[in-house]
C-alpha cells in the first residue's frame, strides 16, 4: 500500500502539482539531426534522479523542480546525455544521437542482447554508415567498415557477384559465403543467374531500409545457426517505426560514374612495329626449325619475305582494306565506356502510437554502368508494422517487395563483352569507311574484320535483360506468457521470380554463329519458407544472478524451379521473342529442393553483472547429407569478465570499460549440392533425337557437413568515458571433414566425388578502435578496423586441386594459391622465354637453372590471391551544419593474375591482339636484357600461364566520401520543413595501387569460385562515382 | 488455491506453445528429398529399356566435341599440318599442339582422356547389364557397346601411346584398360597403363566381337552396324601394319554393297543450310549432329565465322598447289567473305561428324593389297581409280605406294587425323620431327597422374 502511494505521489509530481518552494520548468526536446520531437525523454534534476519526468509525444515537458536545482539531465536511449543549466523557466534541448549507444542492444540469433553482456564476437554497421552510398548493394555499402569482413566485387558491372569472407575462407568446395538473415529469417543468398557469371542476390535489398547489420564472427555468436554458420552470419535488421508524430523523409541523389582506372595499350605506330617484328621472329623460327631434308624455305630471306607478306596483308585487312595503315589511331578502350548517370529517390514514412508502430518506405534507383550497355534499376517498397493486441500479445510483419532490372552484359570471357574490345587493333577504324557502318557490321566485311567480333555491334542489336521480383517478409506473434517467459513464432517467406530474356540479332552473327538471330528466355523461381518457434526466459534471482534462456526450433524448406527456352531463325530483328523463332533450338526445366530441421537453445548467465557465461547449441538435420550422417550437433560456450566493474578498477577514472572474453564452439557448413551424397544417372544424354541416360555422379552415403572448431579470445576496452574504445581479438578456426570435390581417376568415367576430406585453418587478429577526437562545436570522430588472416590448407591427402591457369589448392598453402611455372624473362642470347627449372636436385636443393622448355620447369608457389591484411578507417567531422565523412579501405599482401595476359601482353606471340604498352620493351637483338621475350607471331613465346602475369594486388582506396550541409532550421521553418541536408557522396574517389591493370578489386566473373581467386580477365574496372543529393524531413 | 490456478493456467499456455514447436517433429520425412533431373544409380538400370537408353547415352558421350564430335581427329592433325595450314585461333592449348609443345596441363588433351573413359564407362554399364536385354536385342546391344569401347581404346592408344611400329608395343605404355562399370571409388580405381599391344588387343577383341554380333549394314543406319566395326578394324589393322587383315576388313565393308561413293565429292559434305542432314550413302559411321544434340568440332575449328565456325585453321595455298590440276576436290577449299582460305568440308554446323566413310575403305584395301601384292576384293589400281574418277582425275593404272598415300591426303584431308596417324605408320617426318618423337604423343594429363599415382608419364612431359 505504501508503494502504491509512492507511485501515486510520483505520478502526481509528474502532473506538475506546484509546491511553494519549487519552480516549473518547461521546454521541448528535439533531435539535433532533423529537429523532430523526441517523446519519452527522461528529464531529471542533476543529483536528484528521482525528481523529474518525461517528454510527451510532441517532445514537450513540464516538470517541477526544487528552487535550488541548477542543472537538468536529459537522457534518451540512443542519444548522448545532455546537461543543461537552468536559467529561467524554459529549457529547449537538442539531443545528439550516439551511434555507440545505438549499438548498445545487439541483434543476435533469435533475440537481442546488451552489448555490454556480450561474450561473442559481433561486428556492427549502423544505418548511418551506409545510407546514401552510391552503390547497388548492401555489401558494397559496408565494405571496409567491419573488421575481419572482407568484401570484393568480381568486376565493375552492376549487380554482379560479390564475395564476402568473414575471417577468411573456410571451405574449398562447399559454400564460403556467410549465412544471411533478414529480420530473423534466413534468406536465399545463392546466386541464381543462369549464366556462368554470378549476380548478387542481395542487390534485391534496399539498404536504406536497413537499421543495422550485425556480423556474427565467432562460434559463440554464430553456433546457434549450426550447420550453416562456419562462414559467419550476417544479421540484417530493417528499420521500425517509433511511437511519436509521423515523420516523412525524402531524399534524392543524382550523379555519374567513370572507370576507376585505364590500362595503356599500343597506338598505331607501336602496334605496326611490334607486329612486324613478330613476323620477323616467326620467320626466323620457321627457318631455323624446318626439316633440313625437306626444307620449306631455301633461305632466311625467303621466310622473312613470306612473313612480311602475311603480316602486311593482315594490316591491310585490319585497316578496313586500306594500305594506308596509319590512317587510323583508335583508342578502343575508350569505346567500351559510356556516360553513366545514376539517380536515386527514397521516401520513408514512420511513426506510431504506443500500441502500433509503422515504417513505410519506397525507393526508385536507376543506375547506368560505366561499361556500354550495362544498367540497373531497383524499385522497392517496404512495410514494417507492429501492434500490441493486448498487454501481453504482439503481432507484426516486416515485408518488402522489390523489382530489380538488370541490363546485363556477357561474361568476361566473351568476345561480346565490352572490355574485350581492347583486343581490336588501333589501325582499325571505328566506322568502316567502305560501308559507313560500325566496323564488322554486316553486310560489310564481318567474318574476319575487325580482328574479333566488335562488341559495339551488340549495342542496339542484342540485349540480356534480367527482371527480378522478390518478396521478402515475415509475420510474427510474440506472446508474453508470463512476466519472465515469452514465446515467439515467426513465419518467413523469401520468394524470388526471375526472368532472363535475351536476344542476339542477325548483325551479331559473328559472335553467335547464328545468322538470323537467336534468343533465350528463362524463368527462375525460388521459394523459401521458414518457421521459427522459440521461448525466451529472462530472470534475475537472488539479486546477483541474471539468466536469459532461449530455446526453440526451426524448419526451413527451399524449392527452386527453372525453365528455359532457346530459339533461332527469326523472321527479322524486329521479332525478338521465342514465339517468332522458326527453330526452337533448346529448352529445359529443372527443380531442386532442400530442407533443414533444427532445434536450438542458448543460455546467457551473468553474476553480479561482471562474470558472464553463455552456452548455446543447435541440432541440425538436412536433406543434403547422406543417410548415414543426417544429424549434426553444434555446441558453443563462452565466458566474459568485465574487469572494469571490479572494485579494484572502479576507481581508475580513465577506464570506462574493460572486458575479457573467450569462446569456443563448433559450427558447420552445409552449402553443397542439394543431392551431393547420391549416386546419380542423368537423363540428358540423347542422341539424334533418341533419349538416353548417362552416369552423372558417384555416391557417397557417408557425406556430412564440414566442421569448424573455433576459438576466440578478446578484450573490449573503453577509456576516458568511452571517448576511446575498441576491441582486440584473436581467433583460430580449424575446419575438418572438408566437403571436397575430390579429383578421382577419370578412368572411372567421372572426374570427381564429393567427399569429407581435408583440413584447413584460418587464424588471425582483429582490431577495432573508435575515438571521439574532438567534441564540442567542432566534432571529429575516427573509427578504425584492421584484420590479419592466415589461411592454410593442412591436409588434402596429397592432392593438388584447381582447374584454371594458376589457382590451386595444395597442402601447406592458402586456398587458391598461385602455383605454376616461374617466369625468368627473355633469354638474352635468342629472345626465348625462359622459366626457372625449380626442380629438386639430388642433394635436396632447388635447381635455379633456366630453361626455354615450359614442360621441363616445375610448378612452384608464386603468391597468394587473398590479402593478408585488410582494414578501413573512417573519419567524420561535424562543424555547425557541415558534416564530412570518409572511409579509406585497403587490402594488402595479395597478387593478381592477369588471365588476359596471354593475349594482351604476349609480346605479339599469340596473334594480332593489341598489346599493352609494356610489351614494347621486347627482346630485339642478342644481348638485350628484358622480361619481354622476342615477338614471334603465333609462336606462343612466353605466353603460357606463369608468374609472368602475376602482379602485386595491394591497394588502398578512398571507398566513400560524404560531404553534407544541413540548412539551419530557421530558414526552413517557414517552408514547413523540419530538416534539409544537401550532400555529395563519392565512391572510389582515389585509388592507390601498384597494380598495372584496370582495378585491383577483381575476380573475373565467368570463372570465379572458392579456388579461382584474384584473376583479371578483361574485367570491367570499379566505378568512380560522385553523386549530389538532398535529404528533406517533414 | 490461487497458486494452483496460476499453475494450471501456466501449464495450459505452456503446453499449447510447446505443441506448436513439437509439430515440427513431423517434418523429419521432409529430409528425404530426391532430385528431379536425375535418378539414383541403383534405380537407373533395371529394365531392358534402361539398358538401351544407357547405350544411347554412350553415343551421346562419344559425340562430345573433344571426342568424335571432331576433337580427337582435329587435335591429331594440328600436330602434323603446320606446312599446309596456319593456326590462328586463340585457344592456347591448340596453338601449342601446332607447335608440337603440349603442356601436360592441356585442357583439350585432358578432355579427350576424360570423355573417352566416359564412353567406356557407359559401354561397361551396358555390357554389365546385358542379362536384362531381350534376347532379340542382346547381340546388337553387346555389339554396339563393344564397337564404341573398341573405337575409343583404339584412338586413346594412338594418341597417348607410342606408335605401334615404334619400338616394342609389348613394352611401350598405352592407356589403362577398364572393363567394368563404376560404382564406388576405392583403391581398385587406380589402374595402371596397359601396354600398347594390350590396348590394341582389347580394341581388336571389342571390334571383332562387335562385327560378329552387330546386324548387317542397312541404308539409313546411324547406330553402329557390322560394317562400322569392320571399317574401324580395317583402319586399326592398317595402323598396326597388319595388311592382310586390313584388306579383309576393308573388303568386308565394300562388299556389302550398301555403301556408294557419292557422285560428287562435295555431296559428302552437304550444306543445305544450318540443318541436320542424314548420313549419305558413303558414310559408314558418323556421329549425328542436330540442333538438339551433338557438336561438330570440325566446324568449330575449320569453318569460317561466315559458317558459325571460329575460323581458327586457315588453309595455305601450298596445300592447294599439291593437288593435280583437274582435281575437283579443290572445290572444297575457298576463300570466305573476308578473303581467307578455309576448307568448306565442315561448313554445316549441324552436319554429322564423320568417323569413317567408304572412300577410306577403298584406299585402305588398295594400300593393303599393294603392300601385300594381292588383290583381295579388287586390284589396287581399280580401287584407287574409283577415288580418282570421282575427283575428275585420269586413271592411274600403275600406282605406286606414294600415289596411294598422296590420294589419301587429297581425299581424306582434315577428316580423321590422318596427317599424324599416317605419318606415324609410314615413319614419315612430321614438320621436322621424327615420327617417333615424344612430342607427337599426348601427355598423360597431369591432373590424372595426381589422382592416380600408378600412371607413368610419357617421355618429355
Amino acid at each position: 500500500m505504501k508503494k502504491t502511494l509512492l507511485t501515486l505521489f510520483l505520478l502526481l509530481s509528474c502532473a506538475s502539482i506546484v509546491f511553494a518552494q519549487n519552480k516549473v520548468i518547461t521546454g521541448k526536446v528535439t533531435d539535433q539531426k532533423d529537429g523532430s520531437p523526441l517523446p519519452g525523454v527522461s528529464v531529471t534534476v542533476k543529483g536528484s534522479p528521482s525528481i523529474g519526468g518525461q517528454t510527451t509525444i510532441s517532445g514537450t515537458y513540464s516538470i517541477t523542480v526544487p528552487a535550488t536545482a541548477k542543472t537538468l539531465v536529459f537522457k534518451y536511449i540512443g542519444y548522448k546525455e545532455a546537461n543543461v543549466t537552468i536559467s529561467g523557466a524554459t529549457a529547449d534541448v537538442q539531443l545528439e544521437s550516439d551511434p555507440k549507444q545505438l549499438s548498445e542492444v545487439v541483434v543476435v540469433g533469435y533475440g537481442t542482447q546488451k552489448r555490454s553482456s556480450l561474450t561473442g564476437s559481433i561486428a556492427t554497421v549502423t544505418a548511418k554508415e551506409i545510407e546514401g552510398t552510391p552503390v547497388t548493394s548492401i555489401e558494397q555499402a559496408i565494405q571496409g567498415k567491419a573488421a575481419g569482413v572482407f568484401i570484393q566485387s568480381n568486376n565493375g558491372k552492376l549487380g554482379q557477384g560479390i564475395k564476402i569472407s568473414v575471417r577468411g575462407t573456410s571451405s574449398v568446395s562447399a559454400g564460403t559465403q556467410p549465412l544471411v538473415v533478414v529480420d530473423g529469417i534466413i534468406i536465399n543468398s545463392t546466386d541464381i543467374s543462369s549464366t556462368s557469371a554470378a549476380t548478387d542476390p542481395l542487390a534485391d535489398i534496399n539498404f536504406n531500409d536497413v537499421e543495422s547489420v550485425q556480423i556474427l564472427k565467432d562460434a559463440a555468436a554464430s553456433a546457434i545457426y549450426g550447420a550453416r554458420a562456419s562462414n559467419g552470419v550476417i544479421l540484417i535488421t530493417t528499420k521500425k517505426g517509433k511511437a511519436g508524430t509521423a515523420k516523412i523523409n525524402f531524399s534524392a541523389q543524382y550523379g555519374n560514374s567513370k572507370p576507376s582506372r585505364h590500362r595503356k595499350f599500343l597506338n598505331t605506330k607501336q602496334f605496326l612495329q611490334i607486329e612486324e617484328r613478330a613476323g620477323v621472329g616467326a620467320a626466323t623460327q620457321d627457318y631455323l626449325n624446318q626439316d633440313p631434308n625437306d626444307p620449306i624455305y631455301g633461305s632466311l630471306q625467303e621466310a622473312l619475305d613470306d612473313y612480311k607478306g602475311i603480316v602486311e596483308r593482315r594490316f591491310t585487312r585490319l585497316s578496313a582494306g586500306s594500305t594506308n595503315w596509319t590512317a587510323n589511331d583508335v583508342d578502343w578502350e575508350k569505346q567500351a565506356y559510356q556516360n553513366a548517370p545514376q539517380q536515386q529517390y527514397d521516401l520513408n514514412l514512420s511513426g506510431g502510437s504506443d500500441k502500433t508502430t509503422y515504417f513505410i518506405s519506397g525507393q526508385a534507383l536507376d543506375q547506368k554502368g560505366l561499361v556500354i550497355g550495362n544498367a540497373f534499376k531497383r524499385y522497392s517498397g517496404r512495410l514494417n508494422l507492429t501492434t500490441k493486441m493486448s498487454t501481453n500479445f504482439e503481432v507484426g510483419m516486416n515485408v518488402s517487395f522489390v523489382h530489380t532490372f538488370n541490363d546485363r552484359l556477357g561474361n568476361d570471357n566473351l568476345f561480346s563483352t565490352p572490355m574485350q574490345i581492347v583486343a581490336l587493333s588501333p589501325i582499325t577504324p571505328v566506322i568502316d569507311p567502305r560501308t559507313g557502318l560500325i566496323s564488322g557490321t554486316p553486310p560489310g566485311q564481318s567474318s574476319n574484320y575487325p580482328l574479333y567480333y566488335n562488341p559495339l555491334i551488340s549495342i542496339g542489336n542484342a540485349y540480356f535483360h534480367t527482371n527480378v521480383y522478390r518478396t521478402l517478409g515475415n509475420v510474427f506473434a510474440q506472446w508474453q506468457i508470463l512476466k519472465k517467459l515469452s514465446f515467439r513464432s515467426e513465419f518467413g517467406i523469401d520468394q524470388t521470380n526471375q526472368n532472363e530474356d535475351s536476344y542476339y540479332g542477325s548483325l551479331t552473327a559473328r559472335d553467335t554463329g547464328t545468322p538470323n538471330g537467336s534468343g533465350e528466355n528463362s524463368n527462375t523461381s525460388v521459394v523459401q519458407f521458414t518457421v521459427n518457434n522459440y521461448f525466451t526466459y529472462k530472470d534475475v534471482f537472488a539479486h546477483d544472478h541474471t539468466l536469459d534462456v532461449t530455446a526453440g526450433s526451426s524448419y526451413q524448406y527451399y524449392h527452386f524451379m527453372f525453365n528455359d527456352i532457346q530459339g533461332m531463325q527469326f523472321p527479322s530483328d524486329a521479332y525478338k521473342q521465342i514465339a517468332s523463332a522458326a527453330v526452337k533450338s533448346g529448352g529445359s526445366s529443372q527443380q531442386a529442393e532442400y530442407s533443414f530441421v533444427s532445434y536450438f537453445a542458448r543460455a546467457n548467465y551473468a553474476f553480479k553483472g561482471k562474470y558472464l557465461l553463455s552456452l548455446s547449441a543447435r541440432d541440425d538435420a538436412s536433406s543434403r547429407f547422406g543417410t548415414n550422417n543426417r544429424y549434426g550437433f553444434f555446441p558453443a560456450g563462452s565466458v566474459g569478465w568485465i574487469l572494469s566493474e571490479e572494485s579494484f578498477l572502479k576507481d581508475v577514472t580513465y577506464l570506462s570499460n574493460l572486458k575479457l572474453k573467450a569462446s569456443y564452439g563448433l559450427t558447420g557448413n552445409a552449402d553443397i549440392g542439394n543431392y551431393a551424397s547420391l549416386g546419380l544417372f542423368s537423363g540428358d544424354a540423347g542422341y539424334n533425337g533418341l533419349a538416353g541416360q548417362r552416369f552423372f555422379q558417384i555416391a557417397n552415403p557417408n557425406l556430412k557437413w564440414e566442421r569448424t572448431a573455433q576459438v576466440d579470445v578478446g578484450v573490449d576496452f573503453g577509456f576516458f568515458n568511452n571517448r576511446l574504445s575498441g576491441s582486440f581479438e584473436y581467433y583460430r578456426k580449424n575446419t575438418r571433414d572438408l566437403l571436397l570435390q575430390v579429383n578421382i581417376p577419370q578412368t572411372l568415367g567421372i572426374g570427381s566425388q564429393t567427399q569429407n576430406l581435408g583440413k584447413l585453418y584460418n587464424q588471425g587478429f582483429e582490431l577495432e578502435l573508435s575515438s571521439d577526437n574532438l567534441v564540442g562545436k567542432f566534432k571529429w570522430t575516427t573509427s578504425f578496423n584492421a584484420a590479419y588472416n592466415k589461411n592454410v590448407v593442412t591436409y588434402l591427402n596429397g592432392q593438388v586441386l584447381g582447374t584454371n591457369d594458376l589457382n590451386r589448392v595444395i597442402e601447406g598453402q592458402q586456398i587458391g594459391v598461385f602455383y605454376g611455372r616461374e617466369f625468368a624473362g627473355a633469354d638474352p642470347a635468342n629472345g626465348d622465354a625462359l622459366y626457372y627449372l625449380n626442380t629438386k636436385n639430388s642433394d635436396g636443393t632447388v635447381n635455379r637453372g633456366k630453361t626455354n622448355d615450359f614442360n621441363a620447369a616445375s610448378d612452384v608457389v608464386l603468391g597468394n590471391p587473398t590479402p593478408k591484411y585488410t582494414g578501413g578507417i573512417t573519419n567524420t567531422f561535424n562543424f555547425k551544419g557541415f558534416d564530412l565523412s570518409f572511409t579509406w579501405q585497403g587490402a594488402f599482401g595479395n597478387k593478381i593474375y592477369n588471365g588476359g595476359g596471354q593475349y594482351m601482353s604476349s609480346n605479339a606471340s599469340n596473334g594480332y591482339d593489341n598489346q599493352t604498352l609494356d610489351q614494347l620493351n621486347y627482346w630485339n637483338k642478342p644481348g638485350d636484357i628484358t622480361n619481354v621475350p622476342e615477338p614471334r607471331l603465333f609462336y606462343a613465346n612466353g605466353t603460357n600461364a606463369s608468374s609472368r602475369y602475376l602482379s602485386d594486388g595491394s591497394y588502398v582506396r578512398l571507398k566513400t566520401l560524404t560531404f553534407g550541409y544541413t540548412i539551419p532550421k530557421l530558414l526552413l521553418s517557414k517552408l514547413g520543413i523540419d530538416r534539409a541536408r544537401l550532400f555529395m557522396n563519392a565512391y572510389n574517389l582515389v585509388l592507390i595501387t601498384k597494380y598495372k591493370g584496370w582495378d585491383p578489386e577483381v575476380n573475373a566473373d565467368y570463372q570465379a569460385t572458392n579456388i579461382n581467386l584474384g584473376v583479371d580477365f578483361y574485367s570491367a574496372p570499379q566505378p568512380r562515382t560522385i553523386v549530389f543529393g538532398v535529404n528533406i524531413g517533414l | 488455491m490461487i497458486n494452483n490456478y496460476h499453475m494450471k493456467r501456466f501449464k495450459t499456455k505452456y503446453i499449447a506453445a510447446l505443441g506448436i514447436t513439437l509439430m515440427l517433429g513431423a517434418c523429419n520425412k521432409q529430409l528425404d528429398l530426391k532430385p528431379y533431373q536425375q535418378i539414383e544409380q541403383s534405380q537407373a538400370i533395371k529394365t531392358a529399356t534402361d539398358v538401351q537408353i544407357t547405350l544411347v547415352g554412350a553415343y551421346n558421350r562419344a559425340g562430345l566435341s573433344d571426342l568424335y564430335g571432331g576433337g580427337v581427329f582435329v587435335y591429331a592433325d594440328l600436330l602434323a599440318t603446320q606446312q599446309i595450314t596456319d593456326f590462328q585461333g586463340t585457344f592456347q592449348g591448340l596453338t601449342q599442339m601446332t607447335k608440337q609443345a603440349i603442356p601436360n596441363t592441356d585442357g583439350f588433351v585432358n578432355s579427350v582422356w576424360a570423355d573417352g573413359y566416359a564412353v567406356i564407362n557407359q559401354a561397361n554399364n551396358v555390357l554389365a547389364n546385358l542379362k536384362l536385354v531381350n534376347a532379340a536385342d542382346a547381340a546388337r546391344t553387346e555389339g554396339e557397346a563393344k564397337f564404341l569401347r573398341g573405337l575409343v581404346y583404339f584412338d586413346l592408344v594412338r594418341l597417348f601411346g607410342r606408335s605401334y611400329n615404334d619400338g616394342d608395343p609389348a613394352v611401350n605404355l598405352g592407356v589403362p584398360i577398364v572393363l567394368t562399370p563404376t560404382t564406388v571409388v576405392n583403391s581398385a580405381a587406380q589402374v595402371s597403363r596397359a601396354t600398347v599391344s594390350q590396348v590394341y588387343a582389347q580394341a581388336i577383341s571389342d571390334l571383332t566381337t562387335a562385327e560378329s554380333k552387330l546386324p548387317a549394314a542397312a541404308s539409313g543406319d546411324f547406330f553402329a552396324n557390322k560394317a562400322s566395326a569392320a571399317a574401324i578394324l580395317a583402319r586399326l589393322y592398317l595402323q598396326k601394319g597388319d595388311y592382310t587383315k586390313a584388306a579383309i576388313e576393308a573388303d568386308n565393308v565394300i562388299k556389302t554393297g550398301v555403301f556408294q561413293l557419292n557422285s560428287d565429292y562435295s555431296d559428302e559434305f552437304p550444306y543445305p543450310g544450318q540443318v541436320h542432314v542424314d548420313n549419305t550413302d558413303e558414310d559408314v559411321f558418323a556421329l549425328q549432329v542436330t540442333n538438339q544434340q551433338g557438336t561438330n568440332a570440325f566446324n568449330t575449328y575449320y569453318a569460317s565465322s561466315d559458317n558459325a565456325g571460329r575460323g581458327d585453321i586457315i588453309i595455305k595455298q601450298e596445300f592447294l598447289d599439291s593437288f593435280e590440276p583437274d582435281d575437283t576436290r579443290i572445290g572444297m577449299y575457298n576463300e570466305d567473305s573476308g578473303g581467307t582460305l578455309y576448307t568448306n568440308k565442315f561448313d554445316n554446323v549441324y552436319g554429322n561428324a564423320h568417323v569413317v566413310r567408304l572412300a577410306e575403305l577403298y584406299l585402305i584395301r588398295a594400300e593393303a593389297n599393294f603392300r601385300l601384292g594381292t588383290a583381295k576384293g579388287d586390284t589396287p589400281a581399280n580401287d584407287l581409280n574409283k577415288i580418282r574418277e570421282r575427283a575428275g582425275l585420269p586413271d592411274n593404272n600403275t600406282p605406286t605406294l606414294a600415289n596411294i598415300l598422296a590420294e589419301r591426303v587429297h581425299e581424306l584431308a582434315f577428316e580423321g587425323g590422318f596427317f599424324l596417324h599416317d605419318a606415324k605408320r609410314t615413319k614419315a617426318k612430321v614438320n621436322g620431327l621424327d615420327y617417333s618423337s615424344p612430342r607427337l604423343v599426348f601427355p598423360i594429363p597431369l591432373r590424372e597422374i595426381n589422382a592416380n599415382p600408378k600412371l607413368v608419364q610419357n617421355p618429355g612431359y
